[in-house]
């Protein structure tokens, strides 16, 4: 096996260990745990705090809600989130908001969030962007 | 908080009675946090269902089994079924801090509301804006946006008057991009089947195209309509923004002679017969 077919394996191997998983944000430590799908959304901060205001969805649609487990490293910049919303991607490369804001995501060390997004029935999402991080979803939305 | 969920909803009639109630009758029973938990609970007892709302018809035949209004501000109607409390006087030259703590109190909502707003970095005109967008509601209720705009106009920035006047329009109206999503409350408030009216819908035609669109709906996106109970806020963390964009007359709210200090007045001594 040559040097470079080698590294190119390695390449491989690596990406898939990280499928779900990115650290694409300097001392942010993010990683998918699960996607559900419901009628019903909660529509909380990041961290979890006082918005607690949910969402209904309407015929044909439904929430495609995505848990992120976040652990804040020594080198993360609050600044960095603070009002920021992830966005995804479904296999089509159709963007999805969702209403859950960052807010305050340094003040705490290791927490879990969730993002639901509005979707058609059926939707598989592909992405999901937190400012320059993407993380790949096909191997958790199944 | 700790409710017992059998006996709390058994107590209020059960569970299909609960959810035929609305927003007064069980703010009549519960505070905010309890209400919203026991929203939770009804879902949950359905069978993991989602939860029904009412429609604008049934809205409309509870009108005749309340002894008020529903669009009647907060100092004029009794918390949670008890009669009203004598109300503390008001300085001889009153502030909006006066205000907060003594006709406005406890103003959560809003505080939780321009704490939110704080927290993700909006502007300070936003800021204000998300401080006081419901605080009018302590004087009446419908069309808050235009009544909250026209209490507060003469003392603070354009953009914040026209994010007041207007949230109440975008309030109805989702926008994913921007974060908002129409709020299940709304559902048992106004009818799962509600139209906003007209002059709303006009008025929404009119916004979507205008250049401070955004000033409004960052109001909406930090209306926190359900909201933690257990948050800790208050005005002072505001008290410099306000000091920077209020314009607080020196004869105090109410006596300026400001087109809005007849609503001052009114906040100040509501139980005025005449």
């Amino acid at each position: 096996m040559t040097k470079t077919r080698t590294a190119f394996l390695m390449a491989i191997a690596a990406a898939a260990a990280i499928a779900a998983q990115s650290n694409g944000i300097p001392g942010l430590e993010m990683k998918v745990t699960k996607i559900e799908r419901a009628a019903n959304a909660s529509l909380k901060d990041c961290p979890p705090g006082t918005n607690t205001v949910n969402a209904v969805a309407k015929p044909g649609e439904q929430f495609a809600i995505v848990t992120v487990a976040f652990k804040v490293g020594s080198t993360y910049s609050p600044a960095t989130l603070k009002g920021k919303r992830p966005t995804a991607l479904d296999t089509a490369d159709k963007k999805y908001f969702t209403p859950s804001y960052f807010v305050d995501p340094g003040s705490v060390g290791e927490f879990s969030c969730t993002f639901p997004f509005r979707v058609a029935e059926g939707t598989k999402l592909k992405t999901l962007n937190v400012e320059s991080a993407a993380i790949d979803l096909t191997g958790v939305d199944k | 908080m700790e409710i017992d969920r059998r006996a709390f909803i058994a107590s209020l009639g059960g569970p299909a009675v609960v959810a035929m109630m609305d927003h007064e009758a069980k703010a009549e029973a519960l505070e905010h946090y309890m209400e919203e938990k026991l929203d939770e609970m009804v879902a949950q007892n359905q069978s993991g269902q989602p939860e029904k709302f009412p429609t604008v018809a049934e809205l409309e035949a509870q009108i005749e089994t309340r002894p008020y209004r529903r669009g009647a501000g907060t100092l004029f109607t009794g918390q949670r079924g008890q009669n009203v409390k004598i109300l503390q006087p008001m300085p001889p030259k009153p502030t909006l801090k006066d205000y907060f703590e003594l006709r406005f109190a406890p103003a959560n909502h809003v505080l939780q509301s321009a704490t939110r707003a704080m927290k993700t970095g909006m502007s300070e005109e936003i800021i204000l804006a998300c401080l006081l967008h419901d605080c009018v509601l302590s004087l009446i209720k419908p069309d808050h946006g235009w009544w909250g705009a026209q209490l507060f106009e003469p003392y603070i920035p354009e953009k914040s008057a026209f994010a007041i006047r207007y949230h109440q329009t975008l309030r109805f109206y989702p926008d994913e991009e921007a974060g908002y999503e129409y709020p299940d409350q709304y559902y048992r408030i106004f009818g799962h089947d509600y139209t906003p009216p007209q002059y709303i819908q006009d008025t929404y035609k009119m916004l979507k195209n205008h250049k401070w669109y955004m000033e409004p709906r960052l109001v909406t996106v930090n209306d926190l309509y359900a909201f933690d109970p257990n948050a800790k806020v208050s005005i002072e963390p505001f008290l410099d923004i306000v000091g920077r964009h209020f314009k607080q007359p020196k004869e105090g709210l109410g006596y300026d002679n400001s087109p809005s200090a007849h609503m001052w007045r009114t906040l100040a001594r509501p139980d005025n017969p005449l």
